[in-house]
């Protein structure tokens, strides 16, 4: 839900969340088994899948692993991070039967549509094949840095081994915990010592055997650095030519200096993900497997069950002046929805600077109906609206008018209440027994923001 | 300078459109390709145009008195190069520009700006300070960062030959000054 989605009224009306957060209800779930609204904070984020957000291939996370998380065939450009495109030239090479003549060869290159910058700018010879030809550069620590990840591996594993010994009647929840939690790629090896996975020909740990870990060599401190050159006094800096610290930090192994030092990137994974409520542990959300498709499996967004508040912009509001406003109340469900107003108690973190006055009566939404909408068609249903309290009812909306008594002399004029509607809880009930589906009457404190108060001049 | 007389000079083998909004002194080469709704402005002097250019929709070209300038002072002339292309709804004041530059969509070049050759400024980025932009410069994104390119852009030599003969199928064109007669395809 991250990334900068501009919605109507965000801001506006805002929701209170099981966690005690205010947020839009865009932003919002709803769990159907608590019936509680849930927030991106106060759920379970679970990794369903990595894929690459350019070529859309998923791998399962093992081999993302294995990749370092990127994407064998994708690249970033190095200079402005955009995609970087494959090219194709065609290039004159000497015929090998016939010295005398030259046939054309299709050559590929990488560029950025967006910077233009192209591997030839950084003199990386062309590639006779379109993709996988652009091998990595070698790490100057790959050395150090699998003899360190080898000592922890070790460490993890005698860390384990003696952990396992203590507790022995609880190894089994112990070694799920760790499957989960794969850090050092032991949950293989644990599970080769239990006899879950057939012993392949690694040698195994017996029970008793002591695991020796060798010392390796200590880190160094680097303590002198070479002198500048001389040039660097002389030499007026060309500040197209060196790169920039961001461009720099991109490429950590290497941090290139020079703008001719740059290499294409491998595009990084980005990750699909389902989101479970933390309490029942139901899901919340979750997407189709495939990355090219957007559909949901489940999708439990609070706008699709929670009647959504929008505020029809009201006139003047004046310091300790009774005002009418109208919030308009939609209805995102197939069935027709009761509505009640309760004075908000207590104070959740909210800021109120105004009283307001509920209506008392239970009013009803009328249930959502597309086809309806879009045919402009009359309201079949007649529901003796009182025109005290309604302003308006059109399809699925109701305009419901409020009265409102600014507390404040400047400032936005804010106001809570408590939103009770009732909600059919299909979920719980199989269709295959008759019964009838459970209402279950769900309450949502809401504020809501009317802009600022006309000054009383 | 409103008292200038508009004389514009198209060498045969251009494509200028009739919708086009052209004013004051104007020499046009031959190939160079100007869009309709385009605007060519010799306010401040004569503007000359070489050889192979694409003038997309909605640019401005001005050859703009400058600010301090007084009444009767030395006119400035405009000369454009050669293989340049300026983008849709580009602004461009610079009066030297080079060959085998291209000012991208909605990209603003000042006055004192000197294009030397393969410059491209990129999509909205705005270049005006006095400077001479070395060979083969690249500004782009929202910072206009800077970086030289190795090579310069290709000519658009393709997409000439293609809006020569697509543009009069729809648009009507200024006739060349010296010969009345369509150029060859």
């Amino acid at each position: 839900m991250a990334g900068t989605l501009s919605l109507p009224d965000s801001e506006v009306v805002q929701y209170l969340c099981a966690c005690k957060k205010w947020n839009s209800i865009y932003r919002l779930y709803i769990c159907r088994r608590c019936f509680k609204i849930r927030c991106g904070d106060c759920v379970l984020h679970e990794v369903d899948s990595p894929y690459c957000p350019n070529c859309l291939e998923n791998m399962p996370s093992a081999e993302a692993k294995l990749k370092k998380n990127r994407c064998t065939n994708c690249f970033d450009c190095p200079s402005c991070g955009h995609t970087l495109t494959t090219r194709a030239t065609s290039q004159m090479i000497p015929n090998p039967d016939d010295p005398g003549k030259s046939t054309p060869k299709k050559m590929y290159y990488l560029a950025c549509g967006f910077c233009r910058w192209t591997t030839r700018d950084v003199a990386i010879p062309d590639k006779p094949i379109a993709s996988g030809a652009w091998e990595d550069m070698e790490n100057p620590d790959a050395a150090r840095i699998s003899t360190l990840l080898e000592h922890y591996q070790l460490l993890a594993q005698k860390e384990k081994v003696e952990k396992e010994r203590k507790k022995y009647s609880r190894r089994r929840s112990h070694l799920m915990y760790a499957a989960s939690m794969d850090k050092y790629g032991l949950v293989s090896v644990a599970a080769k010592r239990k006899g879950l996975i057939s012993a392949g020909p690694n040698p195994t740990i017996k029970e008793n055997e002591e695991i020796n870990i060798k010392t390796i060599k200590e880190a160094v401190t680097v303590e002198e650095f070479p002198p500048l050159p001389d040039e660097i006094f002389t030499e007026p800096i060309q500040l197209t030519k060196k790169t920039s610290i961001s461009q720099r930090l991109a490429m950590s192994e290497f941090q290139p200096s020079e703008a001719v030092e740059l290499y294409p990137r491998r595009k990084h994974l980005l990750i699909r993900r389902s989101l479970r409520c933390k309490e029942c542990e139901h899901n919340l959300s979750k997407p189709e497997f495939n990355p090219l498709s957007i559909k949901f499996k489940i999708q439990l967004i609070a706008l699709l069950y929670i009647p959504e508040i929008r505020v029809v912009p009201p006139g003047e509001l004046k310091y300790k002046k009774d005002t009418k406003i109208v919030l308009t109340f939609s209805n995102p469900v197939n069935t027709n929805t009761k509505i009640q107003f309760i004075q908000a108690e207590g104070n959740e973190g909210e800021k109120v600077t105004a009283k307001i006055e509920l209506p008392k009566k239970e009013l009803v939404l009328a249930h959502r109906d597309v086809p309806a909408m879009y045919a402009d068609m009359p309201a079949q249903q007649d529901f003796k609206d009182d025109s005290s309290v309604v302003s308006f009812r059109k399809a699925n909306k109701l305009g419901i008018i409020f009265k409102v008594t600014p507390l404040v002399q400047e400032g936005d004029v804010k106001v809570c209440f408590v939103l009770k509607h009732d909600y059919l809880n299909t979920a719980a009930t199989l269709p295959s027994e008759n019964e009838e589906p459970e209402i279950v009457w769900l309450e949502h404190r809401v504020t809501v923001n009317l802009g600022p108060v006309t000054s009383s001049k | 300078m409103a008292n200038q007389k508009s004389s514009i000079k198209i060498a045969p083998g251009a494509v200028v459109c009739d919708e086009s909004e052209l004013h004051g002194d104007i020499t046009i080469g031959t190939r160079t390709v100007i869009h309709p709704k385009a605007r060519i402005i010799a306010d401040a002097g004569p503007i000359i145009i070489g050889e192979n250019n694409i003038f997309e929709e909605l640019c401005c070209v001005i050859n703009k008195a400058p600010e301090n300038s007084t009444p009767g002072s030395t006119q400035a002339v405009m000369i454009i190069g050669n293989n340049n292309v300026f983008e849709v709804g580009c602004n461009v004041e610079a009066v030297k520009i080079g060959d085998n530059n291209i000012v991208e969509a909605k990209a603003s070049v000042g006055r004192e700006v000197n294009l030397t050759s393969g410059c491209i400024i990129g999509a909205a980025c705005s270049v005006t300070c006095s400077e001479e932009l070395s060979d083969n410069a690249v500004i782009y994104g929202a910072n206009c960062e800077r970086r030289i390119q190795k090579e310069r852009p290709p000519a658009q030599t393709l997409q000439i030959d293609f809006l020569t003969k697509i543009l009069p199928n729809y648009h009507y064109l200024r006739k060349p000054a010296k010969q009345s007669t369509p150029q060859k395809s």
